[in-house]
């Protein structure tokens, strides 16, 4: 054990010179010998980035730019660091953000200030072997591999681990992302049995989500909260909750609540922003996307459609020239974007339109549709919504119900999208179009799935290949037509044999699909199924 | 925000956080100084500072048990129960008093199973243990036993010592009156109890919460400082 810590590679990240140099010297006098510094968060991920660092002691206040929690969580969501590197931060103070944060964002430990070697070499002692148990687990989730994860998870189980709860807690992250939900459930309420734990009582809660079973879920998450305000999680999902029921209003209130004791997350700023926008309070929608652009000021992680968002809410608040300053510095930071600059071009135009320049409304369009083929039309619904908006304000109506109609192909099962569709329509006044436009495109695309799955049924795979393939041309990102493409070419390599073209071609849908949904329940099995049919001999 | 809407308390909070900074800023520097003064075989001033480090950590702890306090009140203290190993919290606690504890010839001996696991915040039961250390540094004769047991879903945490115990006036009620007033002329504020009854009581399991009581007796006939936690 004193070995690994010996061995390992250590990161020291501080913005004072002085307490740089004593953890640096901590860490040596334990006789670590790889120990490299950072006096802020740009230079430290430019390390974490090339390097692979075991222990990362980052201290929580790094001056300007940003704090050592939201370091952590940029160099996770970016994958430059996995689950068995040691993440601990030094601060004076335990802070929200650090403990009630969810899991995968959350620092291994802190140490309270001041801090001396034998604390820090004692909870190093605890925590690498620990983490040592978890590198199989990250290696098998790395090569997305979910089900050798859990798998490994019930190996680690077995074997009566220090940390059964951190390892119980993975276990169901990766259940709920296969879509198990009846071991995750199992799995939550044997740990419930004991007592309330919040993260597994924020699990049922998920999972009662995921089934539609919005008003439990609710029920739960207000529990949680009840129990522990402080649970950030719970109240994320809450507002998530309350918003599929309809409950705006309350939806906005519980975010409001919970940036006020935790405003450091630029995602739930902008959700607070995008609920606030929907209920027409404008001043707490700029307010929250305003803090939202300020929280990810120094971070790779920045969204256009956070600027776009606040460009709107200036534009209707009657500040177009506030909203063209805002998308003037969209356009600066997404330079290399083409899909945030087509989001930017369509809200420009949006707003000339509303300062009566319709010349410039127009040229940002006729910039906003070339984006738009050089993109193949690969672009997310919002962003296809954005545009379609604009384009009514043109009056080009035709083109904005063909993306329109486009976006619902693409999501035909997703009914909050289609509500989104229907609300924009709504806007317009043309409720009654948009309902049909709807209604007619969803049939198209369940006629020609179920056409596909009548041919598979009766055997001719060939032909229901063909028609799906063809549907996919023109509805790249259809997530049931991707599956049940997928589902046809495995069924058609257990008919005939295995065939290599046919698996590279199921992988490259699976891929896809993963990359819409990661939470695609299907798509794990069939990649089992798939693994299995090509290691036959 | 007008300068007359900021609240009193909000204020001492803020200047407690910041005086904090500033004592954690001294006792790095003076940990510094010390082992300087330990590598050139300087012993006096290396035992000195100790003094003035073990001062300067219990102005810190102090400070943390204000500054938690103020946040019970508002409703804002991040509350992170998690299961920890009884035994590492002890002695992490015990860490921070050792250097006193040798100093003063004081043996302290830890009662507590390394498979001992409970559900606990882990920082306000360090502060719950720091302070039950600190007490008891004060008034045992040369003994301190800390014991840890779980029984009937409560985790118990007794420090005793050998010293004379409370006095009667203080056992009254059982449970801790701690918040009888200020006392300038022993110094005891009454912080520490206050802070050690809040912070147990912080901790809940279903209908149960945990509680702080004083006692006399114990393995050493002492002062004895029990905390439960469900």
């Amino acid at each position: 054990m004193t070995d690994h810590l010996k061995q390992a590679n250590i990161l020291v990240i501080d913005d004072f010179q002085g307490m740089r140099t004593m953890l640096r010297d901590l860490v040596r006098s334990m006789g670590v010998t790889k120990v490299e510094t950072a006096a802020n968060g740009k230079d430290a991920l430019a390390l974490l980035r090339t390097n692979s660092y075991d222990i990362v002691l980052c201290d929580y206040n790094l001056g300007t730019g940003q704090n050592g929690q939201q370091l952590l969580e940029e160099a996770r969501l970016s994958g430059y660091i996995g689950v068995s590197t040691i993440w601990v931060i030094v601060t004076a103070e335990k802070t929200t953000d650090m403990v009630m944060g969810a899991a995968e964002v959350k620092p291994d430990d802190y140490l309270l200030k001041p801090i001396n070697q034998a604390l820090l070499e004692k909870r190093l002692g605890k925590l690498i072997p620990r983490k040592i148990a978890l590198s199989g687990i990250e290696t098998a989730i790395k090569a997305q591999d979910y089900l050798a994860a859990i798998a490994q998870c019930d190996q680690q189980l077995k074997n009566q681990p220090l940390n059964p709860h951190e390892i119980l807690r993975i276990k169901s992250e990766l259940l709920l992302t296969v879509g198990n939900y009846e071991a995750a459930k199992e799995l939550f309420e044997s740990v419930l049995a004991d007592r309330s734990v919040p993260w597994a009582k924020t699990g049922l809660g998920k999972i009662l989500f995921h089934t539609e079973a919005y008003a439990s879920a609710k029920e739960i998450f207000q529990q949680v909260l009840e129990e522990n305000r402080m649970y950030m999680e719970a109240s994320d999902w809450l507002a998530k909750t309350l918003a599929a029921l309809g409950e705006v209003e309350q939806a906005e209130q519980v975010l409001l609540d919970a940036v006020k004791l935790s405003p450091n997350s630029a995602v739930r700023q902008k959700f607070l922003a995008d609920t606030a926008y929907k209920n027409g309070s404008l001043d707490v929608a700029q307010a929250a996307f305003e803090k939202a652009i300020k929280v990810n000021e120094f971070s790779s992680r920045k969204n256009p459609a956070v600027y776009a968002g606040l460009a709107k809410v200036f534009s209707d608040k009657d500040s177009p020239q506030e909203a063209l300053k805002i998308l003037d510095r969209s356009k600066k930071e997404f330079k290399d974007n083409p899909e945030a600059a087509l989001q930017t071009a369509a809200a420009e135009s949006a707003v000339y339109n509303k300062l009566g320049q319709a010349e410039k409304a127009e040229a940002a369009m006729a910039g906003a549709e070339q984006l738009l083929e050089k993109l193949a039309g690969k672009v997310s619904y919002e962003v296809a919504m954005e545009m379609a908006n604009a384009l009514f304000k043109l009056g080009k109506k035709d083109q904005a119900c063909d993306l329109l109609r486009n976006v619902v192909k693409n999501n035909h099962e997703n009914t909050e999208i289609s509500g989104q569709v229907e609300a924009l329509f709504e806007s317009e006044q043309l409720g009654e179009e948009g309902r049909s436009l709807v209604r007619e495109s969803r049939q198209e695309v369940v006629d020609i799935n179920n056409q596909g799955v009548m041919l598979a049924k009766s055997g001719e795979f060939q032909e229901g290949a063909k028609l799906l393939r063809q549907a996919l041309e023109n509805l790249p990102t259809n997530e049931v037509i991707l599956m049940n493409l997928c589902g046809l070419l495995i069924g058609l390599m257990s008919k005939e044999g295995k065939n290599d073209a046919l698996a590279t071609e199921a992988r490259e849908l699976l891929d896809r699909v993963r990359e819409l949904n990661p939470a695609n329940k299907k798509c794990h099995d069939y990649a089992s199924v798939l693994a299995h049919i090509m290691s036959a001999r | 925000m007008a300068q007359e809407d900021i609240s009193f308390t909000d204020f001492i909070a803020s200047s407690i956080h910041d005086m904090k900074n500033s004592v954690n800023m001294q006792v790095s520097a003076l940990e510094k100084i010390a082992v300087q003064c330990r590598a050139k075989g300087d012993t006096p001033t290396f035992e000195s500072l100790g003094l003035i480090i073990y001062e300067a950590n219990r102005m810190n702890a102090n400070l943390i048990q204000l500054l938690s306090l103020y946040k019970f009140g508002e409703s804002i203290y991040p509350m992170d129960i998690a299961e920890q190993s009884i035994a590492d919290v002890i002695e992490e606690a015990l860490l921070q008093n050792r250097s006193i504890m040798d100093f003063k010839g004081i043996s302290v001996l830890i009662d507590c199973d390394v498979n001992c696991h409970w559900y606990i915040d882990r920082d306000l039961v360090t502060g719950i243990l720091i302070n039950a250390l600190n007490n008891a540094y004060l008034y045992t004769s040369d003994k301190i036993r800390v014991a840890a047991t779980i029984e009937d879903g409560f985790l118990e945490l007794r420090i005793e010592d050998n010293g004379q115990g409370y006095p009667q006036s203080m056992l009254q009620n059982g449970a801790v009156s701690a918040n009888k007033g200020v006392n300038f002329s022993s110094g005891s504020t009454g912080l520490g109890f206050h802070f050690a009854a809040r912070a147990a009581r912080m901790h809940k399991n279903g209908a149960h919460q945990g509680s702080l009581i004083i006692e006399n007796g114990g393995a050493y006939g002492g002062g004895c400082f029990v905390v439960r936690l469900p």
